[in-house]
């Protein structure tokens, strides 16, 4: 087992402040490292200090050495030699991250071209090659806006490696695709291991380091504070925070006990149908909402769950079939949970003065305040901030605090918790649905993450494909 | 001539940068200027004395004479101050109107929309200059025509930059949010329209004052703005250029003046770009 | 799409059409009463004139006519681009504007050319190091200049390379160095502006992740601007410069003006002054529609450049 790449005590720091303590890994041909870590811990700063992609403003210190030779993280332009020859980077989101005017093909075959040098008849063979080992063939003369993500994940990969490059630094690899995505993709990846490459993942993904093995290293705050063999590192983890961020995957969340629900329905669809763009993305639908009742909607983007819950509060037409309401709830009872929570809040105001205006609105009791933001474990200084002063869970929290306060019966949580790190989802997901219970109101969570939902929800509709829908 | 210089108008930025202020503190010595020289030194902008043609500054006139014997300083406050008005007013009017459809636009969308972004967009394609000249010939009073004409010219940059920042906003989960929790279209406006719209805004009107200011120097230059003997920025310069040769001070005077108000306008608008 | 956008542009050419009838109408309603007289005064001599001239130019005004009837009648004739003949010289409006449309796209066509010469390829460079020294040296230049209105620049221009060192003559037509002070005057404001958008847009394709994952590829930032660079700054730059045509156009009637080159600038400005009412519509409308025109080879330009589905300009 050959050392591809090893760093040594590489440290990132904004001005005087510290944001990587002293690091030290190394990447071995044939086994894949991944560094796991949550938004804001460092993990990707680390990496690209040690390949010299650290945003201007950052300075590193340390010592890298790749193939033999020694590169100063501090000069962070003397790894410019390395990229694409040595080091394959594969950029965060790659369907933004091609050119956009330019067939995939020949985004591949310059790399050949130009980085390899071979002549231009030979690059764009070799690049047709490439595309259709990973199953792109017919693929090579569209342009990223004609791919899927998944396709263009793949286009990417191989314009990555395309001017010979056997280390392989993979940056969030799943952000933005369907959970569905993440077996092709560690496969993938794992294919360059394989054969005898070096692969360097940032995550923040459990599953992916799960399927990934290998070596696993756990960040948290710029330090790292677990190392070891993944299988070894999952299973029976050491440090406190590893314990809570694999308690906090829904996988491992218990299983609910069924429930009887009983009451009056508060919201009843039958017959529905929902379109998007004239195109009829979900029909037949029946739902039976009953106080306290939890139902989840999983599927694929596109798929039109979200649709789904805007239609159900009457925010789109329905393409057909009927929604009914429980008589005699007023119309704000009947609320919204966002899938960004900055943008649900005017953004030119406090949160405090965002409340006020609402109890204003409706001649509210003030004092409730104080009482829901103890019980959603909120700090009252939270509301001298404005949305973007707070961070996404507290905001999402404080979303869920404005609606508790018109009592609602039935509320559509879009995506809830979908933009939230897996700690904080956990203690999201927990209180939303201990509110719900407690307070009998109806919840229609819609989620790409089916784990969660079947350890939360009474009953969880998966849609697959457009217009086929099947009640689990 | 940038007439159309407001259709490079950047999305602003919340905040006021350091170019804002420079040009700020530029603007306030501009218009403290053409309203206090007259208090400070009392001269009639038109009145004539022949002996002192072209003569150097003295406690009466301290910018000295022009090549009829007219104090320089009352005139180049004068200038500044019809031009200062007029612009100012175009900027209102333009404002109300642009602002207006375009919140109109976004929010009902459909026909009326359509037809509104094909008005604007036609309107677009008379240059500016062309409008403003064609409104002088239809209304005798020149102030009364540059105050019509450029507004015409003007509700256009407000109106394409309302409905886009609106029509933003409108589909923004906020708006949605403050609906579902029983607020009424006031409250949107006031707390989601209003603070997205209102530095956009304050870009398109110095935008505006600064083309206003430019287009009546220009029509007075070539001789189809003000008459003489009004004191105009435009036609003080032509008039003053004759004498260039024996008096250049006189002829940087307005030209100064412009320069000035026009890169306090822009550093003004500027000051919000990214 | 492109068919679309081809129909759009139409019904623009005809609103504008419209508007130029309708404010042309209202000029000619708003003539005072002996307009007649006066500008058969100006065709004829003041020796010459009589009441029949008199009466002849009203009914070729249809100053007698009023209301809607003489309204649609005059659309009418504006739509079969039939303008009638100049007020003041007494030829065919078309015409005249055949003779002056030369000298003016002489004019324009040498300025753009020039101001692309020198914005677009300083814009680049500045954006390509942006915030560096030569990104602030231009951020300020740009600023100073698009503070100096075109005529100002015009004048600035003559008392300096004119008057002051003599080298060039400040105004007239037929040699070759009558071009140069007008050509530049346009040349240099146009510069300013289309250096900043070019910056912009350079700066912006040059901070988008597929920018540096081109150089995470290996390749060289020569290469990331031949291949990558220039194809995606050219939406943003034909889109904005399509744009800022009206201010050629615009710039175009002033530097004419100034200058005396006998364009159709020129000729408007003078129209205008003299009331001469079809000669005003005729090139209003020649503004107006070669602007449309401008617009509609700037959507197909961005078309091509760009063949993805909608985009917002």
């Amino acid at each position: 087992m050959s050392l591809l790449l090893s760093a040594e005590n590489v440290s990132v720091h904004a001005g005087s402040e510290c944001l990587v303590q002293p690091a030290s890994l190394a990447l071995h041909a044939g086994r894949p490292l991944t560094i796991l870590g949550e938004t804001g811990s460092g993990k990707s700063l680390l990496a690209q200090a040690i390949i010299g992609t650290l945003p201007s403003g950052l300075t590193a210190a340390g010592r890298v050495q790749v193939a033999g030779q020694v590169f100063d993280p501090g000069r962070p332009s003397t790894f410019r030699r390395l990229w694409g020859r040595q080091i394959g980077i594969l950029p965060q989101e790659p369907w933004l991250s091609l050119d956009p005017l330019m067939p995939a093909a020949a985004q591949v075959s310059e790399g050949h071209a130009l980085v390899r040098g071979l002549p231009w008849d030979q690059a764009r063979a070799a690049a047709a090659g490439d595309l259709a080992q990973l199953g792109l063939a017919q693929a090579g003369h569209r342009r990223p806006d004609q791919l899927s993500g998944g396709m263009a994940q793949r286009a990417a990969f191989a314009a990555a490696r395309a001017g010979g490059a056997r280390i392989v630094i993979a940056d969030e690899p799943t952000k933005g695709l369907d959970a569905g995505r993440r077996n092709d993709i560690s496969a993938l990846l794992l294919a360059e291991t394989a054969a005898g490459g070096g692969l360097l993942t940032i995550t923040h993904d459990l599953a992916l380091a799960r399927a990934l093995s290998g070596d696993l290293v756990v960040v948290l705050n710029g330090r790292i504070v677990e190392r070891g063999p993944a299988a070894q590192v999952l299973a029976d983890p050491q440090h406190d925070y590893t314990r809570a961020l694999i308690a906090a995957d829904p996988a491992a969340w218990p299983h609910p006990r069924p429930r009887q629900v009983a009451g009056a329905t508060v919201l009843s669809a039958s017959g529905l149908s929902v379109a998007r763009g004239g195109r009829v993305l979900i029909s037949g639908m029946d739902i039976d909402l009953r106080p306290g009742h939890i139902i989840g909607i999983s599927g694929p983007s596109g798929c039109g769950k979200s649709t789904l819950g805007d239609a159900l509060l009457g925010l789109v037409p329905l393409a057909g079939g009927t929604v009914t309401r429980a008589p005699g709830c007023a119309a704000v009872r009947f609320q919204k949970l966002y899938q960004d929570p900055p943008s649900a809040f005017p953004g030119s105001v406090t949160l405090g003065r965002s409340l006020a205006d609402l109890v204003a609105r409706h001649r509210l009791d003030k004092g409730r305040i104080g009482a829901l933001l103890d019980r959603l474990r909120l700090s009252p200084q939270l509301l001298q901030r404005r949305p973007s002063e707070v961070s996404g869970g507290e905001l999402q929290r404080m979303a869920l605090l404005r609606v508790l306060l018109l009592d609602p019966v039935f509320l559509f949580a879009d995506e809830p918790t979908s933009r939230l790190d897996l700690i904080t989802q956990a203690q999201v997901t927990r209180l939303m649905v201990d509110v719900a219970r407690d307070t009998g109101m109806g919840l229609l969570i819609v989620s790409h993450d089916t784990d969660l939902l079947t350890k939360v929800c009474d009953r969880v509709i998966r849609l697959d494909d457009p217009a086929q829908t099947r009640a689990a | 001539m940038t007439m159309s210089d407001t259709t490079l108008m950047p999305v602003a930025r919340h905040g006021f940068g350091r170019l804002r202020w420079i040009g700020l503190v530029l603007l306030t010595l501009v218009v403290g200027f053409a309203l206090l020289a007259p208090v400070l030194t009392f001269t009639d902008p038109l009145q004539q004395d022949l002996m002192k043609a072209l003569a150097g500054p003295d406690a009466a006139a301290p910018f000295g004479y022009d090549h009829l014997g007219r104090s320089l300083m009352a005139r180049l406050a004068a200038a500044l101050r019809l031009s200062l008005s007029i612009a100012a007013a175009s900027v209102l009017t333009a404002g109300i109107v642009g602002v207006g459809l375009g919140v109109l636009s976004a929010w009902r969308g459909g026909w009326i929309d359509r037809t509104l972004c094909l008005l604007a967009d036609s309107v677009l394609a008379l240059p500016g200059l062309l409008m403003v000249l064609i409104v002088t010939a239809i209304v005798a009073d020149r102030p009364l025509a540059f105050w019509i004409g450029l507004t015409l010219v003007l509700w256009i940059e407000y109106f394409r930059l309302t409905r886009a920042t609106v029509a933003r906003q409108l589909a923004a989960p906020g708006v949605q949010a403050s609906r579902l929790l029983g607020f009424g279209p006031g409250y949107v406006f006031r707390r989601h329209l209003w603070p997205d719209l209102a530095p956009v805004l304050l870009t398109v009107a110095a935008f505006g004052a600064g083309t206003a200011i430019m287009t009546i120097a220009a029509l007075g230059f070539v001789s189809v703005g003000m008459r003489p003997p009004a004191p105009e920025l435009g036609l003080m310069m032509v008039e003053l250029l004759p004498y260039y040769r024996e008096a250049p001070l006189a002829l940087f005077q307005p030209v100064i003046a412009i320069f000035l108000t026009i890169l306090a306008l822009n550093l003004l608008a500027q000051g919000g770009r990214r | 799409m492109t068919l679309r956008a081809l129909g759009y542009r139409m019904v623009q050419a005809l609103l504008v059409a419209l508007l130029v009838g309708g404010l042309t109408f209202l000029m000619m309603q708003a003539l005072p009463g002996d307009a007649a007289f006066r500008i058969a005064a100006g065709r004829y001599g003041y020796d010459m004139v009589n009441a029949a001239a008199a009466a002849q130019v009203r009914a070729e005004l249809g100053l007698d006519g009023s209301g809607w009837s003489a309204f649609a009648a005059w659309l009418g004739d504006l739509l079969r681009l039939d303008f009638g003949t100049s007020l003041i010289s007494g030829r065919p409006v078309m015409e005249e504007i055949r003779h002056q449309l030369g000298a003016s796209l002489q004019l324009a066509g040498v300025s753009l050319a020039l101001s692309l010469l020198i914005g677009p390829p300083l814009g680049v460079i500045a954006g390509l190091h942006a915030g560096g020294w030569l990104d602030r040296g231009l951020l300020v230049l740009s600023a100073a200049l698009r503070a100096v209105p075109q005529f100002l620049m015009g004048l600035i221009l003559i008392v300096t390379l004119s008057i002051q060192l003599g080298w060039l003559p400040a105004a007239g037509h037929g040699r070759a160095d009558h071009l140069i002070l007008p050509a530049l005057t346009l040349a240099l404001g146009l510069a300013a502006i289309s250096a900043r958008v070019t910056r912009d847009a350079m700066a912006g394709v040059a901070a988008r992740p597929d920018y540096a994952f081109g150089r995470w590829k290996g390749l060289s930032e020569r290469q990331m601007l031949r291949r990558h660079g220039l194809r995606n700054i050219g939406v943003p730059l034909v889109t904005f410069l399509g744009l800022q045509l009206v201010l050629l156009i615009e710039g175009v009637v002033v530097v004419e003006a100034i200058f005396g080159w006998p364009g159709i600038g020129h000729a408007l400005v003078h129209a205008i002054f003299g009331r001469d009412v079809p000669m005003v519509q005729g090139t209003a409308l020649l503004l107006g529609l070669g602007f449309v025109l401008l617009n509609a080879l700037t959507d197909l330009a961005a078309h091509l450049i760009d063949p993805r589905g909608a985009r917002t300009p």
